[in-house]
């Protein structure tokens, strides 16, 4: 049980594969101008994650060593395409704001490395939980940097204004920066700054 | 058998390909159908809100049955300025006709104010129910192609909308285009003057002058966005001018203005 927490709550903060694996870093700067894009990527990564963890967990004892690498690979595109689908006929919108970022979870380090590092040695009802709670610890992240770039990047949350901006006839000057992608590479240091001061552990 | 023997390895990836290319292929039926709908659906939203159908849309109006009881696909020769039946106006694509030499034009340079280097032939208009034409216009933007519905009233020249529906401006600056304070600058614009030359402009933000004898034909730019200002400027010179849609839009003028 004790085992089974661990895998689940460990990657949200003690190991959490942004702020302290420094993974996954280029999604982040990309989708999270928006807390709507940045929750749909954060479900998209979580259902791979959870799923190729558990699917190459279950067939771990059948995969050749000198394929695994590309094994893996596979599953986590068949999954990541069969996403990336299901958003352009369900959620089109969506889709057209992640673009390519659906399709590069593919290249997503946090999945392959998941893969690789616990879901090869590990039964599958861990790997499941593993690979949720690092998608989950991405997600964190994710929304995180999505709030404070969506607030203060255009005034709203969610798309509902909270911060009248002055494009739209209100008070609020909004801050620009915000709303391009290095602003998410300043607000993820302070995160894992504010990480490593509250978990002095977590430095290296 | 040892999982690294070169049968065991061949026989997982044989395996392993052939479920996971059922499952995408699954996936893949799923989609082409809908994502086929959806972007007709963003197409139609787009010419509705362009038509000055946004506040239905708003209120909740059926997009599908706003589009087909209003809108009228009418294919229009951009030479000669008639109506035209010489392809299918249900299948015809024009963003594709301008890959394909039969169906696409070279734009002398000196005219290709838009930046584009080719254009279609024949152009996909909308014809609304009240006699308004919504006509699809693109062209360079600061960082990418930017594409656009504008509707013009049957006098040939009022701007009833102005509607953007893929870009790639800076956001919070000139993808400003899509705020609705900034597209209701639009309607009522003049394109031409009364002696029929080109007077519509984009000026830089601050430059309008509501007073002015030009004012009806002058939009305020957006702040922080002077490119792409003068670039919707380009666009906006490029398919109201002899290349574009004049000829079509003095033929509508003389039939019903």
């Amino acid at each position: 049980m004790a085992k089974a927490k661990d895998a689940l709550l460990d990657p949200l903060f003690n190991n959490n594969p942004i702020a302290l694996q420094i993974l996954g870093i280029c999604s982040a700067l990309a989708v999270t101008n928006k807390l709507s894009t940045a929750l749909t990527m954060t479900i998209a990564v979580t259902l791979v994650t959870a799923f190729s963890n558990a699917a190459i967990s279950a067939i771990r004892n059948h995969i050749p060593n000198s394929i695994r690498i590309i094994v893996q690979m596979t599953i986590i595109a068949t999954l990541v395409i069969i996403i990336d689908q299901m958003l352009k006929a369900y959620a089109y919108e969506m889709s057209k704001a992640l673009s390519v970022y659906v399709g590069l979870i593919i290249t997503n380090c946090i999945v392959m490395g998941r893969a690789e590092a616990y879901a090869m040695k590990n039964p599958v009802g861990l790997s499941f939980l593993d690979g949720l709670g690092n998608g989950l610890g991405y997600g964190i992240v994710l929304l995180a940097v999505g709030f404070v770039r969506e607030l203060f990047g255009s005034g709203k949350l969610f798309g509902v204004t909270i911060l009248n901006t002055v494009n739209d006839g209100g008070w609020y000057v909004s801050n620009g920066l915000m709303l391009l992608a290095p602003s998410a590479f300043f607000l993820i240091g302070f995160i894992i700054w504010g990480l490593r001061t509250w978990k002095p552990e977590l430095q290296e | 058998m040892s999982n690294d023997s070169i049968f065991k390895t061949f026989l997982v990836a044989f395996l392993l390909c052939v479920v996971c290319s059922i499952l995408v292929c699954l996936a893949a039926i799923v989609r082409i159908d809908k994502e086929a709908y959806n972007k007709q659906l963003e197409i139609r939203k787009t010419v509705l809100a362009a038509g000055g159908y946004q506040q239905q849309i708003d209120d909740g109006g059926s997009i599908d049955e706003l589009f087909t009881s209003n809108m009228e696909l009418k294919l229009v020769d951009l030479d000669t300025g008639e109506y035209t039946t010489a392809v299918d106006a249900a299948t015809y694509n024009q963003r594709e006709a301008v890959e394909d030499p039969e169906l696409s034009k070279k734009i002398p340079t000196e005219l290709d104010l838009a930046g584009i280097g080719t254009r279609a032939k024949y152009a996909a208009i909308y014809l609304d129910k009240s006699g308004a034409v919504v006509l699809p216009i693109r062209g360079g933007g600061m960082w990418g192609p930017m594409y656009a519905y504008i509707a013009i009233d049957p006098d040939g020249t009022t701007v009833k909308g102005l509607t953007f529906y893929q870009h790639a401006e800076t956001p919070g600056l000139g993808a400003e285009i899509d705020n609705p304070n900034w597209k209701k600058l639009w309607p009522g614009k003049k394109v031409f003057k009364s002696s029929g030359s080109l007077a519509l402009k984009v000026v830089k933000k601050g430059k309008y002058n509501a007073s002015a004898a030009d004012a009806v034909n002058t939009v305020d730019g957006l702040a922080g966005a002077t490119v792409t200002g003068t670039k919707v400027h380009n666009i906006i010179r490029y398919w109201f001018g002899e290349d574009g849609y004049v000829p079509f839009l003095t033929k509508l003028k003389a039939e019903r203005g």
